[in-house]
């Protein structure tokens, strides 16, 4: 296998429309959370909870009318991260083979914006005038297959729905690509714009979005703390170019980290309800992917999406693989500021990690007041921690149907 | 028919950014890089334009005067029997529909 180096990064998210801005808003602890209201969200009304962590673009100076009209949000986030993760890569594209440069995204809801305006023509408004090109806005694989549109890509081009953590197996996927000299280039990360009013209305319904705090909007998500209520969902994007370390060193491109290994496993027991045996075993996976053992770990970015049943059961996870160790091992959860990003929130998550031992800083696990006895470990709490110097971090994204992944990311130094 | 085609040309320099000069009868709707797929869209804006509804994709529109003249026909047509109308009632559920019965 060989080394995989991170070349190029690009967001899209509730902290800021790039990877530095995004770093800098989730290492000040600046939550993107935000009330939702008219006249922006019409329907915000007749939502339980209506909150979430939205991205602005300027999709009118960004795009062509064209593009506004045949793209889904979710494919302008996923095209204008990637259009930033390849104009950082220094010219990674150059002299690439075109059937070796493959696409790999992960969304979990993929155009549902689209097709919720299509149901609301047809339903709702009782009209025929369903616009003519609403499937190919929502399919899934439509972001996917615009970024290797707009690059000329014959490789394989790839998408990955495993909810919660369908972007950190596309880029698991696509470090296996790279790894195993299949591919010489991945762009691989993952786009989600879940707050479509139907979309928002089926995830209130499905009551595991976090009550409103009516003090603090912002801080309504507090993973890991003993009154968490809930996780809030959040939109954007995040891409990564993979390239093999030799091409990326030869090329005097600037290498801001790397994909060391990629652990899969499912709980096989329950739709929603997470289970500490599937959680530990996607841990061990990637452990053993990496090669590497357990007391190489030095930093976590976890799932820790404030639910009552994930932050516990994640807890006694990494328990379970660290043993004591585990209270050693700084772990941050970022979701308290970006949100959950569903299907991307693994890819923008890496992003974090990767910029975080850049820094050598831990970044912290937000609006931790009260602590849970059941959540008994490190999440370095309300503040970064300055002079963490990890060089090697797991990345958990565990998801509803318990499709579990964690990624092993490197310095890359 | 210029009436149509000024509101067609219309379209397409607004929405498919068609240089004004480009625009001529006997322009094919390729050489204006709109394929079967732009042509779908192309026929849903004349339908929003001219409240029209086109009934099945016409196979045989080759160039703006074709579109044109289509749309021409469309309308005369309108003129003689009634519109299909653009928005339809929600079918009220039938209490004859076996589906309903106890």
């Amino acid at each position: 296998m060989r080394r995989v180096a991170v070349s190029g990064i690009g967001v899209v998210s509730p902290l800021g429309n790039s990877a530095e801005d995004a770093f800098a808003a989730a290492r000040a602890g600046r939550s993107g959370i935000r009330v939702l209201a008219l006249p922006e969200f019409p329907l915000a009304g007749r939502l339980s909870t209506p909150l979430a962590a939205t991205a602005q673009l300027d999709e009118a100076a960004l795009f062509s009318s064209m593009q506004l009209r045949m793209l889904d949000r979710f494919s302008l986030f996923a095209l204008f991260a990637a259009k930033q993760a390849v104009a950082a890569a220094h010219r990674a594209l150059a002299d690439v083979d075109l059937e070796r440069a493959g696409v790999f995204v992960g969304s979990g809801m993929g155009g549902i914006t689209s097709q919720d305006e299509g149901y609301k023509t047809f339903y709702g408004d009782a009209s025929d005038r369903v616009k003519p090109f609403t499937i190919l806005l929502g399919m899934h694989n439509a972001a996917a297959a615009w970024i290797g549109m707009e690059h000329s890509f014959r490789g394989p081009n790839m998408t990955y729905s495993t909810a919660c953590s369908s972007s950190a197996v596309a880029i698991g996927e696509a470090w296996l690509r790279v790894a195993s000299g299949q591919l010489e280039l991945a762009i691989a990360g993952g786009a989600e714009a879940p707050l479509s009013p139907g979309s928002l209305m089926a995830w209130c319904a499905l009551h595991t979005v976090a009550q409103l705090d009516p003090v603090e909007p912002s801080a309504s998500c507090r993973p890991f703390s003993k009154n968490r209520s809930g996780m809030v969902l959040g939109e954007g994007a995040a891409m990564l170019v993979l390239e093999p370390w030799d091409r990326a060193v030869a090329r005097g491109a600037p290498i801001l980290g790397e994909i060391l290994g990629y652990g899969l496993s499912s709980d096989g027991s329950h739709i929603t309800r997470p289970s500490v045996e599937g959680q530990a075993a996607a841990l061990r996976s990637a452990l053993r992917s990496a090669a590497i053992d357990a007391g190489a770990v030095d930093a976590i970015n976890a799932h820790g999406t404030g639910t009552q049943a994930n932050d516990s059961t994640e807890t006694a996870a990494i328990r379970a693989v660290f043993g004591v160790r585990a209270e050693q091992i700084p772990i941050s959860a970022t979701k308290a500021v970006h949100g959950h990003l569903l299907g991307a929130a693994g890819a923008l998550e890496c992003v974090l990690s990767l910029m975080a031992m850049r820094h050598t800083v831990a970044l912290p696990t937000m609006h931790l007041q009260t602590p849970d006895p059941e959540c008994d470990l490190d999440y370095v709490a309300n503040a970064a921690r300055e002079g963490v110097a990890a060089r090697t971090m797991l990345s958990n994204s565990f998801a509803f149907g318990g499709s579990n992944a964690v990624l092993v990311l490197g310095a890359g130094n | 028919m210029s009436t149509t085609f000024d509101r067609l040309s219309m379209i397409l320099q607004q929405s498919f950014k068609v240089p004004a000069e480009k625009i001529t009868t006997d322009a094919t709707l390729a050489s204006l890089d709109i394929d079967s797929l732009g042509t779908v869209e192309l026929l849903w804006q004349v339908e929003e334009a001219f409240r029209i509804t086109i009934p099945a994709p016409p196979k045989d529109l080759l160039t703006l005067s074709d579109v044109a003249q289509h749309i021409d026909q469309l309308i005369d047509q309108l003129a003689v029997r009634p519109a299909v109308p653009l928005t339809k009632a929600p079918a009220a559920a039938t209490p004859a529909d076996p589906r309903h019965a106890p």
